[in-house]
């Protein structure tokens, strides 16, 4: 039996397609990243929409349930082909992946900054306040610091994600992983092995932004830990001690 | 009913705060129901009273964190609420509060940011110095408070003390002409409120007009000018510091007694 799995099964056909399959890769993850970009500015901007009051909190709510909705397959064709027909915009399949891929995540992460923002104390708020800060300096030097470490590790979560659901643009021919291996599974008959090689793709990729999301997380915290941040903040340290150390010297003169 | 005749006499007479017929409902509770006071330069203004007496509210109506349904408030010559033009009451608002400090109960700094950072973000943000500057003048007050050793530690690597020490010092950085306690102790082990209480009279003699909502009554007896007891969202009682050993309202004696 083992011998004929042996036979029947060309393992070599992943080394030998490495370079079409991590091209792929490349591809998925080029969408994912400028996705994850959009979403972002675009999930902080409607997470402040629907925690304003309402009628204010319709639209981005009636957003934030519609695109949560939508899966990645009907997203794209409906931006690919429906934008094309009915608005005359043609798109790159790259373009419309990444359209296709923020509309929803920005739903997502609009959920997870909104309560990311509200988990911070309202005393945070006040305080900035009663020093005389607007609204918008409290939010950009004080909120959204502390929100971002809180919203972090689901943003991860959400990028895992994104990647796993370029596989679906292959309808639309993006060249990512997918697409690649049907493309060798067409002249090579191996269908098990490529398609166990383009999982183990999407695993490796889950595992490394695991890695590198707890390491942001890490260097985030309070105090720093870590040798990143220590290295971030060696010099921010540096200064106050310095500011200290002169101050310290005045007094003893 | 004014309650400004009971102020000491080393104040001058400049008018800092002056509330005027002041209400205020959270829903159907009415929380303040018509208050005056009026607070003069370099006073001390203790308000004291039971829970839910509205004194915490009263405190925050002075830099309209509660903004009032009633009433009006003028501070330093200047009539803040109600705005002359609902188009540039957020701007007189943020105005305002760059020149009144205050002081929470549960400290509210930063976490994110080294005692040093607290101190110097408003300096820098509102005040538009530079940082250096900023840098300068937050070790200048950390200095005040006796944490300059402490400037590169985080709020959570610092003790509840210390914590209301930044916090008086990220205050006192903007150059107010009030400051404001809301309950600044209450949320302190006891071992740390004399540090806390000892740069509060520091303060006081350095001839800082205060308002402070405090259970300390000692402490009131001690830098209280004009010391207001409130109940049921009213004043009962103000007058000087006779008002602890002798008053002739029953209910203030009954309070006092009840917490010294």
């Amino acid at each position: 039996m083992i011998t004929v799995l042996s036979t029947i099964y060309d393992w070599s056909l992943i080394w030998q397609y490495r370079f079409d399959l991590l091209s792929g890769l490349e591809v998925a993850l080029e969408v994912a990243a400028a996705a994850l970009v959009i979403s972002v500015v675009a999930g902080v901007i409607i997470a402040l929409g629907r925690m304003l009051k309402p009628p204010y909190s319709w639209i981005p709510t009636l957003y934030i349930n519609l695109f949560r909705g939508v899966p990645a397959l009907v997203s794209v064709i409906w931006v690919y082909f429906g934008w094309s027909l009915v608005l005359g915009i043609n798109f790159t399949v790259f373009e419309a992946g990444v359209i296709a891929l923020s509309l929803l995540y920005s739903a997502f992460l609009a959920e997870i900054f909104r309560s990311a923002f509200l988990a911070i104390p309202k005393g945070q708020w006040e305080a900035g306040a009663a020093l005389g800060m607007g609204k918008l300096t409290v939010f950009f030097s004080i909120i959204l610091p502390q929100a971002a470490k809180i919203a972090l590790p689901n943003v991860g979560s959400m990028l895992i994600g994104m990647v796993k659901d370029t596989s679906t643009f292959t309808v639309i021919g993006l060249l990512e992983v997918v697409h690649v291996t049907q493309t060798i599974v067409a002249t090579t008959f191996q269908p098990f092995v490529l398609y166990t090689a383009a999982a183990g793709l999407y695993v490796m990729v889950a595992f490394a932004f695991d890695y590198i999301f707890r390491g942001l997380e890490k260097t985030l915290s309070v105090p720093p830990t870590g040798s990143i941040a220590k290295l971030l903040t060696s010099r921010k340290i540096r200064r106050v001690e310095r500011i200290v150390e002169k101050k310290l010297a005045e007094e003893t003169i | 009913m004014d309650f400004t005749s009971y102020s000491n006499g080393s104040t001058d007479r400049r008018v800092m705060v002056r509330l005027r017929g002041i209400k205020k409902s959270f829903g159907k509770r009415e929380v303040l129901r018509g208050i005056d006071l009026t607070v003069f330069r370099g006073e001390h203004v203790v308000i004291f009273g039971p829970s839910g007496s509205g004194k915490s509210t009263l405190l925050r109506t002075i830099n309209l964190l509660e903004i009032p349904d009633e009433g009006t408030l003028e501070v330093v010559g200047t009539q803040y609420w109600p705005p002359s033009s609902r188009f540039t009451a957020s701007r007189k608002i943020t105005e305002l509060r760059r020149f009144v400090g205050m002081v929470f109960q549960q400290f509210n700094l930063f976490p994110h940011l080294t005692a040093l950072e607290n101190v110097a973000l408003p300096l820098v943000r509102v005040k538009h110095i530079s940082r250096k500057e900023a840098e300068e003048k937050a070790a200048e007050m950390l200095k005040r408070v006796g944490l300059l050793r402490w400037a590169a530690y985080y709020p959570s690597q610092l003790s509840g003390g210390q914590q209301q020490r930044v916090a008086i010092a990220r205050a006192l950085g903007m150059d107010p002409q009030v400051m404001l306690f809301d309950e600044p102790t209450s949320a302190l082990d006891p071992e740390v409120v004399g540090e806390v209480l000892s740069v509060m009279r520091d303060l006081a003699e350095s001839g800082m007009t205060m308002v402070v909502v405090t259970h300390e009554i000692n402490f009131a007896r001690e830098i209280g000018d004009l010391n207001v007891f409130m109940e049921n969202g009213m004043i009962v009682e103000a007058g000087g510091r006779e008002i602890y050993e002798a008053s002739s309202n029953p209910r203030t004696r009954q309070f006092i007694s009840a917490v010294l």
